[in-house]
C-alpha cells in the first residue's frame, strides 16, 4: 500500500460508496498535481510523494470533516430503507387506500362517542385521528419544495406533541419514561434525515425526504 | 496562521475569477497570501463539498493534462453570499485594526 493508499483509506472510512469514490478521485488528482510540482522543483519521486501526502493533513481530521458534508454509509442505507417502503406502500393503491381509511373511521368514531356523551373517549380519538391524517394523508398534498415540507414536519411535530398532552395531560411527566422510549426512534429517524437534507442537494432528494415518518414517503 | 472559519470565503474568492479545481485553489490562496495562510489541503474538498451543498459553487467533469480532474466554478448566489462575507470581514477587519491600534 502506498503513502496515499493509506492516508485514503482512513479520509474515506465509514462514508458511502458514490461519496468515498468521489473522495478518492479529487485527493488522488490533487496529490498528483502536488506530486508533479514537488518533482518539477527538484524534489526525487520519495520525497514529492511524502511532501505531497503531508501537505494533506491528517487523514482522521479529513474524515470527520468529510462525514460532516457527505453521506455516510449508515445515511445512504437509511436512504435505500426510504425508497423500499416507498415503493412497497405506493405500488399499492389497496394499501395506500387503508392507510387513509384509518384516520378517517377514529373521526368518524369520535364524532359518535361525542355524540354519545363519552366526550373523554370522543377528545382522545379526535386527536388521534387527526394526528394519523396529519401522517397518513400527506402523500396527497404538493409537497415538493423544502419549505413546504418543512412547514408539515413543523405542524406535524406540533400536533404529535398537542396529541400527547392531551392523552396524559397532567401526568405527561409522570409517564414520560414511556414516552421517551416509544418516540425517540422517530426522533432519531428524523434527526438523520435532517442531516440527510443539510448534505444532499435539493434537486436530489428522494420524495420520501421531504416528510420523515412513515406516511410522508409516497409525497 | 489558523483561519478556520474563513476558508469558504477564500474559497468563493479564488473561484470568482474562473472555474478550477481543488489543486490549483489551493494554490493561489497560498500565493495570493504569500505563504501566510497555510493550510492542511485535505480540509479543502469537505468546505467545497459543503459550498456545493449550500448551492454556491458547482461542479463538473473536466480534464487536465490527459487527467479527469473535478472542477467548481461559483453561483450567482455564490457570488451574493461572497460580496456579503467581503464588506462583513472589511468591518470585522477595520474593529479589529482600530482597537489593536489604540492598545
Amino acid at each position: 500500500m502506498t503513502r496515499l493508499d493509506v492516508w485514503l483509506e482512513r479520509a474515506t472510512r465509514r462514508l458511502a460508496g458514490n461519496s468515498a469514490a468521489k473522495v478518492r478521485a479529487e485527493i488522488q488528482g490533487h496529490y498528483e498535481s502536488a506530486r508533479d510540482a514537488a518533482i518539477r522543483d527538484g524534489e526525487s519521486a520519495d520525497e514529492a510523494d511524502r511532501r505531497a501526502v503531508n501537505a494533506l493533513g491528517e487523514a482522521a481530521a479529513a474524515n470527520c470533516e468529510h462525514r460532516k458534508v457527505l453521506l455516510t454509509s449508515a445515511e445512504a442505507r437509511m436512504l435505500r430503507e426510504g425508497k423500499w417502503e416507498a415503493r412497497a406502500i405506493c405500488s399499492r393503491r389497496w394499501l395506500k387506500l387503508a392507510l387513509l381509511a384509518i384516520p378517517v373511521a377514529m373521526l368518524l368514531a369520535a364524532a359518535a362517542l361525542f355524540a354519545s356523551g363519552a366526550r373523554a373517549l370522543a377528545g382522545m380519538l379526535l386527536s388521534g385521528g387527526i394526528g394519523l391524517a396529519l401522517c397518513l394523508a400527506t402523500p396527497l398534498l404538493p409537497l415538493y419544495t423544502p419549505t413546504r415540507s418543512r412547514v408539515v414536519r413543523v405542524v406535524r411535530q406540533v400536533v404529535v406533541t398537542g396529541t400527547i398532552l392531551m392523552v396524559f395531560g397532567g401526568e405527561a411527566l409522570k409517564w414520560s419514561w414511556l414516552l421517551i422510549s416509544c418516540l425517540w426512534p422517530m426522533f432519531w429517524i428524523e434527526w438523520k434525515r435532517s442531516s440527510i437534507r443539510r448534505k444532499l442537494p435539493v434537486a436530489d432528494w428522494p420524495k420520501h425526504l421531504y416528510l420523515c415518518f412513515v406516511g410522508g414517503i409516497c409525497g | 496562521m489558523n483561519f478556520k472559519g474563513t476558508l469558504p470565503t477564500l474559497i468563493l474568492e479564488a473561484l470568482a475569477h474562473a472555474p478550477t479545481h481543488g489543486y490549483r485553489i489551493a494554490k493561489q490562496i497560498k500565493e495570493r497570501s504569500q505563504g501566510v495562510l497555510d493550510f492542511k489541503e485535505g480540509t479543502l474538498y469537505p468546505a467545497l463539498h459543503k459550498l456545493e451543498n449550500e448551492g454556491l459553487v458547482e461542479s463538473y467533469e473536466g480534464v487536465e493534462s490527459g487527467r479527469p480532474r473535478r472542477y467548481y466554478r461559483i453561483t450567482r448566489a455564490g457570488r451574493v453570499a461572497l460580496g456579503r462575507d467581503r464588506a462583513e470581514w472589511r468591518q470585522l477587519s477595520r474593529a479589529v485594526t482600530t482597537i489593536l491600534g489604540e492598545a
